[in-house]
Formats: C-alpha cells, structure tokens, sequence
C-alpha cells in the first residue's frame, strides 16, 4: 500500500463520509447523556432509522419524507426508553439492550417482508455544490462532493453547542444530569427535561442512520449500522460531552473506519483489525484517566427519584 | 402484634414469591402475544407458527438437541451476568469474553499434549474460563480500584475481543490455519473436544458444566460467606463496608468470575458445536445473555429456565421459517418485548415498596404524636 496524496484525499473524503453518522448520532448522545439518562439503544434507534429511510425514500421517492420517516422510527423507540426508564425507572442498560434487540429483529423482519425480492432503487440526498468545485485538490472530494446531509452533520454540533452552553435551557439540560434535585427546586420540571433528552437522542439516532443508508450506499442490509451506535457512547466519553468535542472524536472514529476499509482493500503491514480497535481502546484509556480527566453526567445511570435525595 | 408480624411477613415473603416467578411468565405470555399480532399482521396465522416453532424446539429428540446446543451459551453467560447483578454489576461483556475464552481453549486444544484425553479437556476448558477472567481484568480493576463504571469499560472490549479474534485467526502463525479459503484456526483436536452426548446429534456436554454451575452458584450465593459478601455488596455498598466487607476486593473478585464464566460460554461454543475458532462466531450471543439473565431476575436457577426458554425459541424459529417463512429474527422480537415488558411490570413491586414504605412513615408519625400527647 502506497501512501500517496490521492490516498490521502480519499481517505479524507471517506472519513467525512463515516464520520457524518456518528456525528449526527453523537448530538443526541450528548444531550440525553447531559440529562442523565444513559442511551445504549441508540444502536437500535439509528438502525430502525436506516430502515425506514430506505422505505420512506423507497416508496415516496423523496428525501425528506424518507428523513421524517427516519427520524420518527427512532423517536417512538425513544419515546418507549423515556417511559421505561424515567417514568417508569427502569435500568436505563437494560432497556436499551432490549430496544436494541427489538430493532434488530422487527428490522430484519420488516425488510424481508418489504423488499423480498427487489433490490430496492432509493433515492439519495442531494449534491448540492455546483460540480466544478468536486475538482479542487481535497476540499472538493472531501466537502464539496458530499452530500447535503453531511453537511448538516458537520454544522448541527455548533447551534447544539450554543443551545447547551450559551440558553438557560441548556443551562438546565447540563444541570440535569449533575443535580437534578437542584433543578426541581429550582422549578424546571426534571421529568420533561430527561424526556426531551431522551427523544432528542432518538431523533438524532434516525437522522444518522438516515445518513448512513441514503448518502451514498442506498441499500438496507441487516443490521446495517453494524456497532455504530455504540461507537458514539465511546465518542461521548472521549469527547467529554461536549457537543463540539464528540464531533471530532466522532470524525477522528470515521477516519479509523475508513482507514480500515483502505487498510483491508489495499493490504498493508498494518492488519485491518487494528484501525478498529482504536476507538475503544482509546475510549478505556479516556475513562482510565490516561487521557485528561474524563468526568461524565453525575447521575448518568441512576433512575430520578423525586421523593428521594 | 407479633402474631400479626410473623403473618405479613409470610403473606410478603409468598406475595414475593409469586412476583419473582409469575413476572417473567406474565411477561413472555405478553410478548408472545403481541408477537402473535405481529404474525397476524404478516397474513400468517400465529397458531400454525406457534405450533412449528414449539414442534422445531420440544418435536423429537434431534429438535430437543438443538434446543439444548443453543441454550448452552446462554447459560453458561447468563450465570455471569446473574452473579453480576447480585452485587450491583451489569456484565455487557459476555461477547468479548466469549471471543477471548473461546480463543484462550482453542490455543489450548489445539496443541497435542502429553496427556491423558479427558485431562486435556480439562485443561482446554480451564483455560477457557481464565481466558474469559483475564478478559475482566481491566473492567474488573477500573471498577473496583477506580471507580470506574463497568458497563462501558465492557461494553468497549466487546469490540476490541471481537477484532482481536479476527486478528488471531487471519495473521499467519498465530491461530490461523495454513492454506484456509477462510479465517480460521486448524481444527481443536480430538482428545480436547466436548464429548457428544446423543449420537447424531451436536448436543455436547457444556449444557450439563452449565446446569451443574448454574446450581453452584445458586449454592454459593445463597449459603457461602462469599455469597453473602456479594449480596451485600450487592444491596448496600456502604453498609457492606460498614460491617467490614472488603467491598473493593469483593467487586474484583465478582468481575473475575463473571469474566470466567463468559469466557466458559465460548469455551463450550469452540470446543462442543464450532470444533474450530472463526470469525464473529458468537454472533451475538453474548448480548442475548444478557437478557436471558434478566428475564430471569437475576437468579442462578431462573437462568436456566429463561435460557432453555430461549434457545427452544431459536431452535423452534427455523422451523417456524420452513413453515410459515416469518423471519427467524422474531425469536429475538420475542426476547427483546419479554424483558421491556418485565422492566415494565417492574413498577409494580417499587410501587408496592413504597406503599409499604409510606404505610411504615404513617406509623411512625402516628405513634410519635401518641408519644407526644
């Protein structure tokens, strides 16, 4: 494998393309994490996502209701989280496992009975730059080429950053997880604030899966996302919750993706199973403290009890 | 009124008891139904594939095998995550214990040692079992020493478990067979192979180790000091260290064992039914552990009720496929409704703590005003 600048800048253009997903994901994971509510499901959520992209866009033939459709999928499996696990208090773990587990089967249930036998024609999410700027040396692939979703994915961190740190929303977004009994003194109601959290996350988990099926594949295969909902809870902790910061992890996780596709394509010294690995092993080291200090939500985990302290 | 306190504490201690069994039961008859919906929603009609699904899990002596096969690892799993649970902890690393147990007695079985068959069994699978520990060291120190959650540090090392497998049995000269159209190690020898137990089937002796350990540590936690410390542990942290219980060494120890117990659930896959270490083997099978554990509240016993229960459900879906043609994948539907629906039902008994809990205040603010008048 040579290491050339044409590597590069397609190497650079497929990170973009990997990170995309996991940066859309990863928005939602920092403000339901932020609400100290811990959303292993996203993993389901963004596949039910990817699902009903393909179908919403299969059977409409437009993007943006196959985006809706997306999006509802993992809200309503949010929405079922947010009632088992705030309303109901129940294992915030165990829940999402069990949403995982359903999004799995119900997806794979569901795409055989609705694409039986046809290889299902979608279509994808606009180009939406003029085609004589995909020319210019790494920009063009790895911006100007790309579709508009991931755009989104690459603005979406900064209002979501402003909205957590700059509003006395976000305010009580972040103050949630820490202190939630504070908050309720304080007058916002904690329940509605770890709902909104909760179904944000799931709305993100659609939109990103969405971005996984109908930027460039446009297929469903099943279990399509593959772990990549579990990459952003690893994002979230290298990233520190910080809206901004998961996004770059999030990039810097897609890069290590791309590189493996490379790395198994091309064949190299390096094995392939390497690449992977990394951001979970990075991700223990952050929790190790190897890395900086890595402190998450306080009560991330624990169900809120309003009687309790 | 110590009469009447013997009496509510039988009617609770029964009252009790027929929570911890029939949740479960209400449970997976509610997901059942609702399956049967979904089914009817395929233009199926759900009798016709309850009927395949329950002749391809309990039909005759080879559907039976299967069944068992497939509920070997969930067993051997489940147990982990149950000890788990007992003192506080959630094991969602059963799949890359799995990986590392499974790779640690393929190593060793596939090494023609100087000794008698059954002794290089044993020998295969105890380094199954330390591969699976090893594997829980790192979460098992973070947590105890450090504080650090073991559900992420787990869930992470799947993935790192399932790569390192790939690893090992694609580079040359490590597990990896000479000339193999695919990843894979040479095939595990014959003196370290699980014995068979019905012939014609693949039904191996791991459902017995399972069975056999499922009762151990039933014993363990319920009469050993160990069993006690973990429950403690378990229920009250700070009360456990009140009372002078190591809590730090106990959690390690537990986090050990369950890495153990996970690595012996791929131990049984490699060296009973796959007799050669893959490529993402397990496929899953340690997180459906996860949930067998769960289904069964957390109990060694229940265990193997709920993974029996499951692995007729994969065994029956195929079946239920030929039959019907519905995806094999409503068994996992299935699985994933039960434990929602037990998480669910779940509030019931919180709501009835705290009933109890607000009745006792009540009493408590009614004698002190009699105390004071």
């Amino acid at each position: 494998m040579e290491i050339s600048l044409g590597f590069i800048s397609d190497w650079l253009a497929a990170t973009v393309r990997c990170g995309a997903p996991l940066m859309l994901v990863g928005v939602g994971g920092v403000y339901v994490e932020r609400t100290g509510v811990f959303n292993i499901g996203m993993e389901g959520m963004m596949l039910a996502g990817s699902l009903a992209a393909i179908a919403g866009s299969f059977f409409t033939g437009s993007t943006f209701v196959a985006t809706i459709c997306a999006m509802a999928a993992g809200g309503l499996l949010a929405v079922g989280h947010a009632y088992l696990t705030v309303t109901r208090r129940a294992n915030q773990i165990i829940s999402g496992l069990a949403i995982n587990f359903l999004a799995l089967g119900a997806t794979n249930m569901l795409f055989a009975r609705l694409f039986p036998t046809v290889k299902a024609r979608v279509c994808l999410y606009p180009v939406l730059a003029p085609a004589w700027l995909h020319d210019i040396p790494f920009l063009g692939p790895a911006i100007f080429s790309q579709s508009v979703i991931v755009w989104i994915a690459f603005i979406l961190p900064v209002p979501a950053a402003w909205v957590l740190y700059r509003t006395s929303w976000g305010l009580n977004i972040r103050a949630v997880g820490d202190h939630p009994h504070a908050v309720a003194t304080a007058g916002p109601s904690v329940l509605r604030l770890k709902y909104i959290g909760v179904i944000l996350s799931g709305l993100c988990a659609g939109l990103g899966g969405s971005a996984l099926v109908l930027s460039e594949l446009g297929y469903f295969a099943p279990n399509i996302t593959a772990g990549r909902g579990f990459i952003v809870l690893a994002a979230l902790v290298v990233g520190k919750w910080n809206p901004i910061w998961v996004a770059v992890a999030c990039l810097l996780f897609g890069g290590a993706d791309a590189l493996q596709l490379r790395v198994q394509t091309f064949g190299s010294v390096i094995p392939y199973q390497f690449p992977v690995m990394f951001p979970y092993l990075l991700t223990i080291a952050a929790l190790a403290g190897f890395v900086g200090r890595t402190v998450g939500p306080k009560t991330v985990g624990q169900p809120y009890d309003p009687e309790g302290l | 009124m110590s009469g009447r306190g013997t009496k509510s504490f039988l009617l609770s201690g029964a009252r009790e008891l027929l929570f911890s069994g029939a949740r479960p039961l209400f449970a997976i008859a509610l997901a059942l139904l609702t399956s049967a919906g979904m089914i009817l929603a395929t233009d199926a009609n759900p009798i016709t594939a309850y009927a395949a699904l329950l002749q391809g899990a309990v039909g005759n002596f080879v559907s039976i095998a299967n069944t068992c096969v497939r509920a070997t690892p969930l067993l051997l799993g489940g147990i982990g995550v149950a000890l788990g649970l007992k003192a506080g902890l959630l094991n969602v690393g059963v799949e890359g214990q799995i990986y590392a147990g499974a790779a640690a007695a393929t190593a060793v079985g596939l090494i023609a040692l100087p000794v008698p068959p059954c002794v290089h069994l044993f020998l295969a699978v105890l380094a199954g079992f330390l591969g699976g520990l090893l594997w829980a060291v790192i979460p098992g120190y973070l947590r105890a020493y450090r504080g650090i959650s073991e559900i992420v540090v787990t869930l992470m090392l799947n993935y790192v478990g399932f790569y390192f497998i790939s690893w090992l049995v694609e580079y040359p000269g490590i597990l990896a067979e000479k000339g193999a159209v695919f990843p894979q190690s040479p095939p595990i020898l014959e003196s370290a192979q699980l014995p068979v137990l019905i012939r014609g089937t693949s039904l191996h002796a791991g459902i017995i180790l399972g069975v056999i350990l499922a009762l151990f540590f039933h014993l363990l936690l319920r009469y050993s000091p160990f069993g006690f410390r973990t429950r403690m542990v378990g229920e009250n942290p700070e009360a456990a260290r009140y009372a002078g219980v190591n809590v730090t060494r106990q959690i390690l120890m537990v986090i050990l064992l369950f890495g153990g117990m996970g690595g012996l659930a791929g131990t049984g896959e490699v060296l009973g039914l796959k007799l050669r270490l893959f490529d993402a083997f397990s496929g899953g099978v340690g997180y459906e552990a996860i949930a067998v554990a769960l289904l069964a509240n957390g109990k060694p016993l229940g265990v193997i009720l709920s993974a029996f229960f499951f692995g007729a459900l994969k065994a029956g879906a195929n079946k239920m496929q030929i039959v019907t043609g519905i995806e094999t994948s409503m068994a996992l539907v299935v699985l994933a409704l039960a434990v929602l629906f037990v998480i669910a039902i779940g509030f019931g008994e919180r709501r009835l703590i705290s009933r109890r809990r607000k009745r006792g205040k009540d009493q408590a603010a009614k004698e002190t005003q009699a105390y004071g008048n």
